[in-house]
């Protein structure tokens, strides 16, 4: 009898113990160190990580512009790396050089290495410039890359007000709103609810070294022609919260929201034009009026 | 985004008019010439439509005599690139004239 309360506690023992390492295996983490692994990077930042527990923002995700956002920008990347840098700035095409587009096309280039971000460079310049195989391959390698649930969820929060957000933690998951998760750390931050989020990257990017790029200029227009005359909603109002937009965040390549952000208003008339030798004239006034929170179109 | 205006003779199935007027940013770098590179524009000419504002548009023209049924439209194009324009919103109006 004793031998079987001996085994009966060895096996609990062992049960609890697994039990305990398995859930804490489970839990999200993320490195705080680069990461010089091409194919490491793509599976430590994938979002499919997320997509377990959060399978419907997952899916509205894949819809986004965000979950491509490297193929569907190579002419202009590959024009900044192949001929911008090296050839009118004379410059080395290193990391510092490639974040100026990578750090809103891929945020999570913050935690690839010096070597690995020039790997990735070269994705960008093959899928431009390279032909056949070649050309696809890099295609291959550029769509397993883009802006995760993490880019935004943890890497950019600190992005515009890290005086305020402080230190960011790299295995917190942070969110609009309140919530708990045994899958990972959770921490509100009302940062993802604000326009200012997500100008870090929809206007002129200002680089560490003081570079401007001018991807766009949505936020400017934003602030200071639409707040200006009294609009008063948000980046995330409008291409998030209406119509269940969720994360699929429609922009300039969805008609739908682009219709909803234009009236077109026309009145015309016809009559006889020329005194004595009259002949048929038409007057048409048209009146397109932007109801979106920016100038239109942009970039 | 193009905004444009069409008329259409019923009778024969030609345009016989066709304007248009665009709106567009231009970016221009430091000495002023026009430039696409996102990393070479330092300044723009603003020529798009601004937020809450309604911008007036006018047309006017006159066709040949004989002319008895037009079709006009106001046709207003959005191009996510130079190349693909999609139409967005459409008027179209058809005026009679009698026989002279």
């Amino acid at each position: 009898m004793r031998r079987f309360w001996f085994l009966f506690m060895i096996c609990l023992f062992l049960a609890l113990g697994t039990s305990m390492a398995s859930s804490s295996e489970d839990k999200l983490s993320f490195p705080d160190h680069p990461i010089d692994d091409f194919d490491t990077f793509v599976k430590v930042y994938d979002s499919r990580r997320c997509a377990e527990c959060h399978a419907e923002i997952y899916e509205e995700w894949q819809e986004s512009f965000h979950a491509r956002s490297m193929v569907s920008s190579i002419k202009g990347i590959a024009n900044f790396f192949s001929v911008g840098v090296p050839k009118e700035w004379e410059k080395k095409l290193n990391k510092q050089e490639i974040i100026k587009c990578l750090d809103c096309h891929l945020p999570q280039i913050k935690f690839a290495s010096e070597r690995l971000a020039r790997e990735i460079a070269g994705y960008m310049i093959e899928a431009k410039m390279a032909k056949g195989a070649q050309k696809q391959r890099a295609i291959s390698k550029l769509k397993q890359l883009n802006i995760s649930c993490y880019g935004c969820h943890n890497i950019k929060i600190a992005g515009t007000a890290p005086g305020i957000t402080g230190h960011i933690d790299p295995n917190v998951i942070y969110t609009a709103g309140e919530g708990e998760s045994e899958a990972h750390e959770t921490e509100e931050n009302p940062i993802l609810k604000r326009s200012f989020f997500c100008i870090q990257c929809h206007g002129v990017y200002i680089a560490p070294d003081g570079e401007s790029t001018y991807c766009n200029t949505l936020s400017g227009s934003y602030v200071h022609n639409y707040l200006g005359q009294g609009g008063r909603e948000s980046c995330q109002d409008c291409h998030m919260k209406k119509n269940n937009r969720g994360h699929r965040f429609p922009g300039g390549h969805d008609l739908e929201i682009v219709k909803e952000g234009l009236l077109l208003q026309a009145e015309a008339k016809a009559f006889r034009y020329g005194i004595g030798k009259w002949v048929p004239a038409v007057n048409v006034e048209a009146f397109i009026t932007n109801k979106a929170g920016h100038r239109t179109p942009d970039g | 985004m193009v905004l444009e205006v069409t008329a259409k003779d019923l009778d024969t199935e030609k345009i016989i008019y066709q304007d248009q007027r665009q709106y567009f940013e231009i970016g221009l770098d430091l000495d002023g010439y026009m430039r696409y590179g996102a990393w070479q524009i330092k300044e723009i000419v603003d020529l798009t439509l601004q937020p809450l504002k309604t911008q007036h548009e006018r047309f006017f023209f006159i066709m040949e005599q004989g002319v008895k049924k037009v079709e006009v439209s106001v046709n207003l194009y959005y191009y996510i690139s130079g190349k693909k324009g999609d139409l967005i919103h459409q008027k179209k109006f058809v005026f009679h004239y009698e026989e002279d």
